[in-house]
C-alpha cells in the first residue's frame, strides 16, 4: 500500500536529513556573502570574487574529481580482474574471510598504513633495500605526500578494491552472469566477446548505483588526503578545512564559498545519479 | 595452479597491513632499513590496560558514543523506513536521505559549527553524537527500507486483522522479522560513529578525545607505535563482527541505490 500523506516518521526523516543540510546551507551562504561572521562588514560578493579568481579553487575541484575518478576506475579494473581470474575460489577458505578485512579499516587507519607501507622509510622501501634496489630512503619513489596524488590513490585502491571485489562477485552470482556468458558462447561468441559484451555490461549496470555513491564519497574524501596528500594541490575538502582552520579569520568566508561550490557540485551529482536511476527504471 | 598462486598472493596482500600494524604496536626500536623491529615492548598495550590512561579513556568514550549513536539511529530508522517504503514519494525521500552524504561531514560540520556553538553543543560529546546521528540515521533508513516488501506488509495486515494492537504489531511481528537486518544496521551505524574523524574534529573542535582523534594526534607527532595501537583498537569491533558473522559487514554491499518514484 503506497500513501501520499506524510507520516510523523517521514517528517522526521526530512527534518533530520534535509534540515541540517538547509541550516548548513543558510549559514554557509551567510558567511560566504559576508552577512555573518566575526569580521563581517555587511553583504558583499568580495569573497566569491576572491575564490572564483583563485586558481587553487579550480585546481582543487579538478584534482578531487581526478583523484576520485582514477581511484574508482583503477579499483574497478583491479576488482573485475580479480573476480574473473579467481571466480568461485574467492569465496573459499582463508581468502573468503580475508577479503572482508579491508572493510574493517577506517580511512584514518588506511592513511597510516599508506605511509607505513609506501613512504621512503616504509615497508616496501625496506624490502627494496634488502633486495639491493635502493641504497637510502630518498632513492625510493615519492609515493606519499606527492603532488600527483599517488598516495591518496593507493590508499583508495586498498579500501575500495576489496569492497568492489565483493560487490562484483555478488552481482555476478545474483545476475547469473556465468550462465549468460555460457549461453552467449553457445551462440557463437568468443570468451572475450562474452566478457566484453555480456558480463561487463550486466555487472556494471547492476553495480551502477553503488558506484555512483562511491564516486561522490571519494570526491569528498577528507582523512586520507589530509594525512597522505601534498600541501598543493589539495583536494577540495582539505582546501575547505585549511581555509576554515587558519588563524587568519579573514579566510573563513572563503572556506564557506568553497563549501557552497562543493555542495552545489555534489548535490547536482546526486540529482544526476537519481535521474540516471529514473531513466534506468523507466527502461526496465 | 595459477589461480592458487593468485589466491595466495592476494591473501598475503590482505594480511600484510594488519601484520604491519601488529609489529608496529609491539615495537620499541624499528628504524630503516630493518625489516623487523630491533627491540620490542609492551608499553603501548599496557598503557591501554591502565584504566585511567588517556588511551583507555578515549577508547571508552568512542565506545559509548558509537553505542549511543547506533541505538538511537536504528531505533528511529526502523519506523521511518516503513513510512518511507509505504510512501508514494519513496524515491524522493530516499534521495533526501543521501543528502548529508553528498554534502560530506567536513562541509556539514564546518557549516553547522556556528549553530552548535550557539546551542553550546560544540566541543562536547553530545554535539558530536548529534552530528554523527544525522549520517547514521540517514544510512539506517536507506538500509532498512529494503525490509518492507509486499510480504512484510501482508503479514502486518494479517496481524492487524486478527486484532493486534500497533504495539503488538511492532513487538511481536515486525521487529522479530527484522532482527537480522536490525543487527546489521546496529553494527554498521556503530561503525559510522566509531570510524568518524571529521565531525569529531569540527564539531568536537578536537576537544572530544576519541580514538580517531588520538590516532591523528599520534600520527602527527610521529609516534607511529601508539598510532598503530589506536589503529588496531579501531579495527577490533569490525574484526569481531567479521568473526561472528560476515553478513554484519557485507549486508550493505548491494546498498540500495537511488530510486525513482512510482
Amino acid at each position: 500500500m503506497r500513501v501520499g500523506r506524510p507520516s510523523p516518521w517521514t517528517l522526521l526523516l526530512v527534518l533530520a536529513t534535509t534540515g541540517p543540510v538547509l541550516l548548513a546551507l543558510t549559514f554557509m551562504l551567510g558567511y560566504a556573502f559576508g552577512g555573518i561572521g566575526l569580521l563581517s562588514q555587511g553583504w558583499t560578493l568580495r569573497h566569491w570574487q576572491a575564490v572564483l579568481a583563485d586558481r587553487q579553487t579550480w585546481i582543487a575541484l579538478a584534482y578531487s574529481l581526478y583523484v576520485a575518478a582514477l581511484s574508482l576506475a583503477g579499483s574497478m579494473l583491479l576488482a573485475l580482474t580479480i573476480v574473473f581470474a579467481l571466480g568461485a575460489r574467492l569465496r573459499r577458505g582463508l581468502l573468503g574471510v580475508l577479503l572482508y578485512v579491508p572493510l574493517t579499516i577506517p580511512p584514518v587507519v588506511a592513511a597510516l598504513l599508506t605511509v607505513e607501507l609506501f613512504s621512503g622509510a616504509g615497508l616496501l622501501a625496506r624490502l627494496a633495500y634488502a633486495l639491493g634496489w635502493i641504497a637510502q630512503p630518498s632513492d625510493f619513489p615519492a609515493l606519499v605526500f606527492s603532488a600527483d596524488g599517488s598516495g591518496i590513490v593507493l590508499a583508495h585502491f586498498g579500501l575500495v578494491t576489496p569492497f568492489l571485489v565483493l560487490l562484483f562477485d555478488r552481482v555476478r552470482r545474483n545476475e547469473r552472469v556465468d550462465a549468460l556468458m555460457q549461453l552467449s558462447q553457445t551462440l557463437g561468441a568468443t570468451r572475450a566477446q562474452a566478457l566484453r559484451r555480456v558480463a561487463l555490461p550486466v555487472i556494471l549496470c547492476a553495480a551502477r548505483p553503488a558506484l555512483n555513491v562511491y564516486l561522490i564519497v571519494l570526491v569528498g574524501a577528507f582523512e586520507i588526503p589530509l594525512m597522505v596528500g601534498a600541501q598543493l594541490p589539495s583536494m577540495i575538502s582539505v582546501l575547505i578545512w585549511n581555509r576554515f582552520a587558519q588563524f587568519d579569520l579573514s579566510t573563513k568566508p572563503q572556506a564557506y564559498v568553497l563549501a557552497a561550490l562543493y555542495t552545489a557540485l555534489m548535490v547536482s551529482g546526486l540529482l544526476l545519479a537519481r535521474r540516471s536511476a529514473m531513466t534506468a527504471g523507466a527502461a526496465r | 595452479m595459477i589461480q592458487r598462486m593468485l589466491a595466495g598472493l592476494l591473501s598475503l596482500l590482505l594480511i600484510t597491513p594488519m601484520a604491519l600494524l601488529l609489529l608496529l604496536s609491539f615495537s620499541r626500536h624499528w628504524i630503516f632499513p630493518d625489516l623487523l623491529p630491533a627491540q620490542w615492548q609492551l608499553r603501548q598495550w599496557s598503557e591501554l590496560l591502565h584504566g585511567n590512561s588517556e588511551l583507555a579513556r578515549a577508547t571508552l568514550r568512542s565506545l559509548a558514543m558509537a553505542t549511543g549513536v547506533a541505538l538511537s539511529s536504528t531505533a528511529l530508522a526502523l519506523p521511518t523506513s516503513r513510512g518511507v517504503a509505504r510512501h508514494r514519494r519513496r524515491g524522493t525521500l530516499l534521495t533526501l536521505a543521501y543528502l548529508p552524504f553528498a554534502v560530506s561531514p567536513v562541509v556539514l560540520g564546518a557549516s553547522l559549527l556556528y549553530v552548535f556553538l550557539r546551542l553550546h553543543l560544540a566541543g562536547g560529546t553530545g554535539g558530536v553524537m548529534l552530528g554523527q546521528f544525522v549520517f547514521a540515521y540517514a544510512y539506517a533508513v536507506i538500509l532498512l527500507t529494503s525490509l518492507w516488501n509486499p510480504e512484510a506488509e501482508s503479514l502486518a495486515g494479517l496481524a492487524t486483522t486478527l486484532g493486534a494492537s500497533p504495539a503488538q504489531l511492532w513487538w511481536r511481528v515486525l521487529v522479530p522479522r527484522a532482527l537480522p537486518l536490525l543487527a546489521v544496521c546496529l553494527f554498521q551505524t556503530f561503525l559510522i560513529s566509531w570510524f568518524d574523524y571529521a565531525l569529531e574534529l569540527l564539531i568536537g573542535s578536537g576537544l572530544v578525545d576519541t580514538l580517531t582523534i588520538r590516532l591523528f594526534q599520534y600520527f602527527s607527532a610521529g609516534d607511529t607505535r601508539l598510532a598503530a595501537t589506536c589503529a588496531l583498537l579501531l579495527m577490533a569491533p569490525p574484526l569481531l563482527g567479521l568473526v561472528l558473522n560476515q553478513r554484519l559487514l557485507s549486508a550493505g554491499l548491494l546498498f540500495r541505490g537511488l530510486e525513482h518514484d512510482d
